[in-house]
């Protein structure tokens, strides 16, 4: 049951681990909101690629339902959405980060060191591979910083979603089953429901301060 | 078999789903209401059964309520019976004002009940990812209510409260995750992920695993309790919020997060035993209180004000759980209550008063309310002085305990850290109420008509120079220039409410028999004796040592009888219903807990405390 690090599912799963953060990175420097959206939905295919590789080599069927969940909701529903949205508001598609691309590669480089710090002590624990929880606490807190660098309120609601792909994959990379599936079916559905919420919300933010510009909101102070 | 856990999540799901279907507003009002007050009932069928087997589960464990969660399911039954029960009246006659549409309404009907159901979710939700997705869904229903008047800067204050509540929820996700984590580093097979079997296996859980959880936790659920550096989002979603959602916000969403926040607390607790996850609470706890006191000093917005006021009091409520000792804990409970049934009356009565005067601006809406809105001016006089903590009422007595048990257990430093933080918020809060409730309308110079044009109030710019001549509207202009940069906001709100006719022109203001008159037919006879009281008070000494009170009577009488009569003119006891409620409610638990009561929050305070003893 417990793979040691050097057989081969663990050496894919830690190179598709790699793959998202490399993704995530990609999506910090990245300027158009469109090829965001589409690095998400490319991520979120790499972790059902991760969850496929977990299925099959562990014999976890119930990781089945997360890699379907994933691959509809994820992977094709969600980008669909952000895409229709960005298309129906026609908004310019330069996002206008805060910091230049070489600083902000800089920065998320340094929170994957911190990333790997933090995930140290804990690597025994870990069932696959030695660096999924790394990649998962690094996707965690360049989400963060995505969602301070970046204005538009579209590319704030793609920040959060890496966010919930790193929880993801810290759930697999911990438990090698996912969390228990009533669990993991409510996390897809609150996923959901949530960007559908913010996109009613961007939505009449658009309509009312006629941009999608964040830095407009600063009339509530103290 | 009883099905009361059951039940009390399907009563709000129905009434969300008859909202959704039905056309009439009434039959909307009357889903929401009956179903509150069904899970009320059912709140008090369950204190009887958690009283008789102390542990309640349904649906094969899945649903499981203990004293800790019966007592939060009673709070949240109390509150959102008393919010439905208000807002029939506050969206009727904001819908007559046509500050909402119909269709806003049936949104605000359909989401409350989802609102209410969801945080019952969180208090009997026995497995913590369920726990979890419950307190996403509370964020994800509230958000659109706090959005429903779609102002700017309402829209503002949904996109913070969203943000910051997802970003919160998705670290709590990481700490739940690893408190899972920790659970099966021993066991091979898939297993459980109840609080209650983690609880029974809790000196095998991985001790760095479940700290590390707990950390991200804290900060996640804690951003959502609107605990100190997280809780920025927390003013703007109260302040924007119809009122009725803000009384559901501040009165027990906070506390919902913080019970979730409180059962990774006894997880930790149990597991390693030592006082990590209480300093952390008790930390937190201090930093919002301290941070509150200041910021309640300079608001101008009565909501905010309220917002402010309920960051301290949940910062009391975590720092007297992290003393813990069991006064401390049971004191903690017992606030968690008090303050529940007093926030909706304060937000009630600020609903009233913005209804009323269209801004929530202090320096706008006061001094001298009381001559206005006699009755919300009781109601709010008395909820402020319960949340000050002056002693007859019952918040006096929650923190005199929790001080007690603080310094009992020899905490002297952090006892006297929360005595002055009490003090400085009941100072802020005692100087910014009675400036705007009590004293008499700033005008010093009625009888002086040539001082009538400048009396001072902020003009809507639209409105400037239409309803007078050049020459007045020039001189208004001239006044109030210096005056425009303070009140960007109020002007902002005072566009918007189309009934902002009162606010119009400066003149009617410059007198307020007149206003009354205007708007009020008041008859001449009263309007003279008021007058005589009027100049009355003019005797500054009498007003100093509180005979403002006394010499106000004659007209407040006359006002009140006159209303009586003409309800539809005067929207002051709309509302008192419910407001009316809660705070009796209040002052009977204020003077006379029963005894049952008091034993689930002993049981309750035994669950806290449990790990350490």
């Amino acid at each position: 049951m417990n793979s040691s690090p050097s057989d081969f599912p663990s050496q894919l799963i830690t190179l598709l681990a790699a793959g998202m953060l490399v993704i995530q990175l990609l999506m910090a420097v990245q300027r158009m909101l469109l090829t965001s959206i589409r690095l998400f939905a490319l991520q979120s295919l790499l972790f059902a690629a991760i969850a496929t590789v977990i299925a099959y080599c562990h014999n976890a069927p119930e990781v089945y339902w997360v890699v379907g969940l994933t691959l509809a909701g994820k992977v094709c529903f969600l980008p669909w959405l952000l895409n229709r949205q960005v298309r129906r508001i026609g908004i310019v598609q330069e996002i206008a980060p805060l910091l230049n691309p070489s600083a902000s590669m800089l920065l998320c480089g340094a929170f994957t060191v911190v990333g790997y710090l933090v995930a140290r002590p804990f690597t025994s624990l870990e069932r696959l591979g030695n660096n999924t929880l790394a990649v998962a606490i690094a996707l965690l807190l360049t989400g963060f910083f995505l969602m301070l660098n970046r204005r538009k309120a579209i590319s704030q609601v793609l920040a959060l979603l890496t966010v919930e792909n790193g929880a993801m994959l810290a759930a697999v990379a911990l438990t090698t089953y996912g969390m228990p599936l009533v669990v993991e079916v409510s996390m897809f559905f609150d996923i959901l429901v949530a960007v559908m919420v913010l996109g009613i919300l961007v939505y009449r933010i658009r309509e009312s301060f006629a941009s999608m510009d964040l830095s407009e909101l600063k009339l509530l102070k103290g | 078999m009883n099905h009361d856990l059951t039940l009390l999540l399907i009563a709000p799901a129905l009434a969300a789903i008859v909202c959704l279907l039905s056309r009439s507003r009434r039959a909307m009002e009357l889903a929401n209401v009956l179903a509150f007050a069904l899970t009320v009932g059912l709140g008090l069928e369950l204190l009887r059964q958690v009283l008789l087997h102390r542990v309640v589960s349904e649906c094969g464990d899945f649903l499981r309520a203990d004293a800790l969660s019966a007592w939060m399911v009673l709070l949240v039954s109390v509150v959102s019976l008393g919010s439905s029960l208000y807002a029939v009246r506050y969206f009727r006659r904001d819908l007559a004002s046509g500050a909402v549409t119909p269709g806003r309404i049936k949104e605000f009907y359909v989401l409350n009940p989802l609102f209410g159901g969801a945080m019952f979710l969180v208090v009997l939700a026995n497995n913590l990812g369920v726990m979890w997705f419950a307190l996403e869904a509370t964020a994800l229903s509230s958000v659109l209510l706090v959005a429903l008047y779609n102002r700017k800067t309402s829209l503002e204050a949904a996109w913070k409260y969203i943000i910051l509540g997802s970003l919160g929820l998705a670290l709590a996700l990481f700490g739940t995750v690893f408190t899972y984590a920790a659970a099966i580093r021993h066991s091979a097979t898939l297993p459980n992920f109840n609080w209650s079997h983690l609880m029974s296996m809790a000196s095998q859980l991985d001790p760095r695993m479940i700290r590390l959880a707990f950390i991200f936790v804290l900060v996640g659920y804690g951003a959502k309790a609107g605990l100190a550096p997280m809780h920025t989002w927390l003013p703007d979603a109260h302040s924007e919020a119809p009122s009725p959602t803000s009384a559901m916000l501040s009165g027990v969403s906070l506390k919902v997060a913080l019970y979730a926040l409180l059962r990774f607390h006894i997880l930790t607790t149990a597991c390693l035993g030592s006082s990590f996850s209480r300093n952390l609470l008790l930390v937190f706890g201090l930093g919002s209180m301290c941070l509150a006191a200041p910021f309640i000093l300079v608001q101008t917005n009565l909501k905010r004000l309220l917002a402010y006021s309920s960051l301290e009091h949940i910062g009391l409520i975590c720092a007297g759980i992290g003393l813990n000792s069991p006064l401390t804990i049971f004191g903690a409970l017992l606030h968690m209550g008090y303050h529940a049934l007093i926030k909706p009356v304060l937000f009630f009565s600020a609903g009233n008063i913005h209804q009323s005067r269209h801004t929530l601006q202090m320096r706008l809406i006061g001094p001298g309310l009381i001559r206005v809105l006699p009755l919300t001016v009781l109601s709010m006089g008395l909820a402020g002085a319960a949340v000050m903590g002056l002693p007859p009422f019952g918040l006096f007595f929650s923190e005199i305990t929790v001080l007690t048990g603080g310094f009992a257990t020899g905490q002297t430093l952090v006892s006297a850290l929360l005595l002055a933080a009490i003090l400085a918020s009941f100072c802020g809060i005692l100087c910014q109420l009675t400036r705007v409730l009590l004293g008499t309308p700033r005008v010093e110079h009625v009888s002086e008509p040539k001082m009538r044009g400048e009396f001072i109030r902020p003009v809507p710019p639209h409105s400037r120079g239409k309803n007078s001549s050049s020459e007045q509207a020039q001189v208004r202009q001239g006044k109030t220039t210096e005056y425009t940069e303070y009140t960007e906001e109020s002007l902002g709100e005072g566009i918007e409410s189309p009934g902002g006719r009162v606010h119009a022109s400066g003149a009617h203001l410059a007198d307020p028999f007149r206003v009354l008159r205007v708007f009020r037919g008041f008859p001449l006879p009263f309007s003279r004796i008021s007058r005589i009281s009027w100049s009355l008070t003019r005797f500054r000494s009498l007003r100093f040592l509180g005979f403002g009170f006394v010499s106000n009577f004659p007209f407040r009488v006359s006002d009140l009888v006159k209303r009586w009569w003409s309800r539809r003119h005067a929207p002051v006891l709309d509302g008192l219903p419910a407001t009316g409620l809660m705070l009796a409610i209040f002052l009977v638990f204020s003077v006379w807990l029963p005894a049952p009561l008091l034993e689930l929050m002993r049981q309750a305070a035994g669950i806290i405390g449990g790990g350490l003893r």
